[in-house]
């Protein structure tokens, strides 16, 4: 096997660096930092995107890349083992790229304590590619509680001169640990006990999702186990009633944190559900589906209203993130092959909308210091290229046509109304159709608002794009055209 | 009886054979040597280590007429219990300056507290665990009132009363078994309670006993001590505190569920509903409190209600587990109470005192943070794995303990907010102005912090060679 073409190096590439960065031999010039991390984020995208290349190749080069397994504690039965299938391929992706805009954007919300938020931004990347890439439950569970680290540090930690919602960030960081732990804690009790019944059923004490598939567990005791990981999963999805962390954390995080939670993160969760409700408990996720079908419409349709009410231009992002996972939710619950493709790709979709709507309201906020709806007025006037690539991201994110969101909305609709499973799915997808138009309600008033209107006068000398937000902002929207035009290059991976 | 000791109990005699030199020293020796007295005292504890080598694990020896034994299980018991007090003797400096006058019986007062742990883990009869468990207990009480002021003589007292009471119960539990049984013998009561029916009274007798012994785990009824013994007790103590009585009195619990305990159903639910209750009690207290020391006490009692519960629901799986998690615990705690015994000022214990002291000295900081994460139970720490390896142990006993895992799990996300409370002032930036040369650190406390946070990040890392061991010893009991 090619060490150098391998997931282990994917994967722990960006860990070994982070601890290179935070040590005190590395320089703590601001600048080199900087450059330096830019530089292992685009090197990370690259290697991510060669990976894409030689996956499921013949090449003999990369023979055995899909997989790489290793002993790790065997009288558990868990082993270190990382695989990559379509779904964990696109999304590693995705993620690299999400953090490489993100390194890309750091440089004007970043002022402080350089070597550890970037250590702690790689440590974050390296977590979430564990996730995506484990193929045994206990070391998904150690990524996943290994995530909360760096997540904490980076939305409470000081990273700006004068920033007036710092004690607000602090909290807002302990309520995201608290609920992602606790809402962990029930996953562990699920994977526990799936790990113990599987050893009942099969004979081998054995964590790998692979051993997993073919155990029958009794059917009660299989959806309480899927009830205890949905609780999990939902917390990060999230799913409603969990969901109060997320527009506190979203908002008070510095931009590029936002735009690293808000365009990956959450994913994990809906990557979860589908790795293991979808895949490992297939019985008992046909049960639960129709009620995960109605928290999905309702995530749709209250997040839409309530985002809407706001007038924190990053909270109206957060609330609208929370509104189009619950779309993602749905497309899964509708247990079909374009169910699933689309709420892949909605998940590749929404990431890049988020990403760019995020720095959008970063550099508002960055320009005017101010992030209330209706006070911030006349950002079209002074600066006219942010205008120009608002409006194109904002009618991607509605779902105009041209742009992914489109697509991958519509097919979930069609995946959903589709689905062999209950009624009651299809007929969350004849509510959620129409409902969708709420999003254009709140991202119009996101683009009204706060665009259009009198500048005042001390904002007059505001400067537009910077190279730096330009290049972000135009790799974000190229995605959307790309994947726009051409969906077929995913959905045509999944299926 | 020379083959005995030769067979066994060397290391024990070896630690007897340095008290006596202690106090013979102490008498003869002015204070102003009394430097001299730690590294007697280290010299001692290592010769013990050395000479765990002889001691016969297989098979299992019985000396002393059945009143003491030696095998696999004692071995890694009295091993650990002597590396813990190898390192709260290295941690012993700063507190010794204090007491020059009496340093010498100071440290014969501490490695009497060793020796009766060993003692404890080797009892092989109750007469024998009741008078080491008595040594152990009165070595205690003179080590806490040891440090100046008011608070330390008041936590002394109140454990020495608490102590008191749970003795009582242990004894009474003991009386009934006698009465049942005819014997004090641990040999003899296993084979009677497995050639006969067991009674109401054998019950009773068994949560008494257990009861009596767990008050040294600040198990539930006899809770309260640990918060106000904590408060008043000086840091080095407080390391010899929360690792050496805790495993003596695990180890001992555990063989008493295996063997002459075991024959109770009964007493599985009650001490696994008194654990729970406890890990309740112990985390609802801590989230109110703002001295490190206090919510370090509740971490204490908790963590040792998890490690209860598990042992309650006798298996040798579980056994194992048990044994892992203490390990990984002791060694987490002793780094932690170095750590408070470096930056540590005696009267205040806030968490804000500890602000910003990351930017003042990174890697013992550091240190402190990862033993504070894996006392969380957060990845690539110990902590993780014993916590993970411990409640599959509950997961595997049946769906029964359900309940009691789902309980376990949600208590864990409220000790993690009381740990993120010591964690996170150490990382915000401050205006107070540290001096850090105030701070007499010397080379054994960092020896002992920056060891203890290695052994936790290796045992998160590999963990395969330790649980091995741990199944090993469990499944040779």
């Amino acid at each position: 096997m090619n060490i150098f073409l391998s997931i282990p190096f994917l994967v722990f590439m960006p860990l070994v660096l982070s601890m290179l960065i935070i040590s005190p031999l590395f320089t703590s010039n601001e600048v080199t930092v900087r450059r330096f991390s830019k530089g292992v984020f685009g090197f990370h995208f690259l290697y991510t995107l060669l990976m894409l290349l030689f996956f499921n190749s013949s090449n003999p080069y990369a023979i055995n890349i899909n997989i790489f397994g290793m002993d790790w504690i065997q009288s558990l039965g868990i082993k270190f083992s990382l695989k990559i299938d379509t779904v964990s391929m696109i999304l590693s992706v995705l993620t690299s790229f999400v953090f490489f805009m993100a390194s890309i954007s750091s440089k004007f919300n970043i002022r402080k304590n350089h070597k550890f938020y970037y250590s702690m931004l790689m440590l974050l990347e390296t977590a979430i590619l564990g996730i995506f890439t484990a193929n045994d439950m206990f070391l998904f569970f150690l990524f996943w509680e290994l995530e909360m680290i760096p997540a904490y540090f980076l939305i409470g930690g000081r990273f700006q001169e004068n920033n007036e919602y710092q004690s607000e960030a602090k909290k807002s960081a302990v309520k995201f640990i608290l609920f992602t732990f606790a809402g962990s804690m029930f996953m562990l009790l699920g994977i526990l006990l799936l790990h113990y019944y599987n050893f009942l059923s099969n004979g081998i004490l054995s964590a790998s999702f692979a051993d997993i598939i073919d155990s029958t567990i009794p059917m009660g005791i299989q959806l309480f186990i899927a009830v205890c990981l949905i609780i999990g999963f939902g917390v990060k999805l999230p799913i409603i009633p969990l969901h109060t962390w997320l527009p506190d954390a979203h908002t008070n995080a510095p931009t590029p944190v936002s735009m690293v939670l808000a365009g990956i993160l959450l994913k994990t969760g809906a990557y979860g559900i589908y790795r293991f409700n979808y895949e490992l408990l297939p019985q008992s996720f046909k049960i639960i589906a129709p009620i995960l079908g109605i928290l999905a419409l309702i995530n749709i349709i209250y997040t839409a209203f309530v985002s809407y009410a706001q007038t924190d231009i990053k909270r109206i992002v957060a609330y609208s993130s929370i509104s189009n996972m619950g779309l993602i939710l749905l497309g899964l619950c509708a247990i079909n092959k374009i169910g699933l493709s689309a709420s892949v790709f909605h998940m590749i979709s929404h990431g890049l909308v988020t990403c760019g709507l995020f720095m959008i309201a970063g550099i508002v906020y960055l320009r005017f210091k101010d992030r209330n709806i209706n006070t911030v007025q006349g950002v079209a006037t002074v600066m006219p290229r942010l205008f120009g690539f608002s409006v194109l991201i904002v009618l991607a994110s509605i779902g105009v046509p041209l742009f992914a969101p489109f697509v991958s909305e519509v097919l979930t609709i069609i995946g959903t109304l589709n689905s062999d499973i209950s009624i009651i799915i299809r007929f969350s997808a004849l509510l959620a159709l129409p409902l969708l138009i709420l999003s254009s309600c709140y991202m119009l008033k996101f683009l009204h608002k706060g665009f259009f209107g009198e500048v005042k006068e001390e904002y007059l000398k505001i400067n537009d794009l910077s190279v730096h937000e330009f290049v972000v902002l135009a790799s974000v929207l190229c995605g959307l055209i790309i994947f726009g035009l051409f969906p077929n290059s995913i959905i045509g991976m999944i299926n | 009886m020379i083959n005995d000791i030769f067979n066994i109990l060397l290391p024990h005699i070896t630690i007897g054979a340095f008290i006596i030199l202690m106090l013979i020293l102490g008498m003869i020796l002015s204070p102003r040597y009394y430097k001299y007295a730690r590294i007697i005292a280290v010299i001692g504890i290592s010769a013990a280590i050395a000479l765990l080598s002889t001691t016969q694990t297989e098979p299992q020896y019985f000396g002393f007429k059945n009143s003491i034994m030696s095998d696999s299980y004692t071995l890694l018991f009295n091993f650990i219990i002597l590396v813990c007090g190898f390192f709260v003797t290295l941690l012993t400096k700063n507190l010794v300056k204090t007491v020059k006058r009496s340093a010498y019986t100071f440290y014969a007062i501490l490695l009497t507290a060793i020796f009766g742990g060993m003692n404890i883990v080797s009892a092989n009869d109750f007469l024998t665990l009741l008078v080491s468990v008595e040594l152990l207990g009165f070595s205690s009480y003179f080590l806490i009132s040891v440090s100046k002021g008011y608070y330390s003589k008041e936590a002394a007292f109140k454990y020495l009363l608490t102590s008191a009471v749970s003795t009582g119960i242990f004894l009474f539990g003991v009386s009934y078994l006698y009465g049942i049984t005819g014997s004090l013998n641990f040999s003899n009561i296993y084979e009677y309670i497995t050639a006969n029916e067991t009674s109401l009274v054998y019950t009773i007798s068994a949560i008494m006993i257990i009861l009596g012994l767990a008050s040294k785990l600040a198990v539930f009824p006899f809770a309260n001590w640990i918060i106000d013994v904590y408060k008043g007790c000086e840091t080095s103590i407080l390391a010899f505190l929360s690792t050496i009585p805790k495993l003596a009195m695990f180890g001992i619990i555990c063989r008493l569920m295996v063997f002459p305990l075991s024959n109770s159903f009964e007493l599985t639910f009650v001490i696994a509903i008194l654990s729970l209750i406890t890990a309740l009690w112990a985390n609802t207290y801590a989230i109110r409190e703002n001295n490190v020391k206090v919510i370090l006490a509740c971490s204490a009692s908790a963590n040792a209600s998890y490690a209860l519960l598990t042992a309650s629901l006798v298996s040798v799986y579980n056994l194992s587990t048990v044994i892992f998690y203490l390990i990984c615990y002791v060694i987490m705690n002793i780094g932690v109470f170095a750590y408070l015994n470096i930056y540590g000022d005696n009267k205040n214990f806030d968490v804000n005192y500890f602000q910003g002291l990351y930017h003042k000295n990174h890697g013992l900081t550091g240190a402190y943070a990862l033993l504070i994460i894996g006392l969380a139970g957060i990845p690539i720490t110990s902590g993780f794995i014993a916590k993970i390896y411990l409640f599959t142990a509950i997961a595997n006993s049946g769906f029964v303990f359900v309940p009691f895992l789902l309980g376990l799990l949600l208590l864990t996300v409220i000790a993690l907010y009381y740990y993120l409370k010591i964690l996170l002032p150490l990382f915000h930036e401050t205006d107070k102005n540290y001096d850090v040369q105030k701070f007499s650190t010397n080379f054994s406390q960092k020896f002992v912090l920056v060891s203890s946070a290695f052994i936790t990040l290796i045992i998160g890392l590999c963990p395969e060679m330790l649980i091995e061991l741990c199944r090993f010893i469990a499944y040779n009991i």
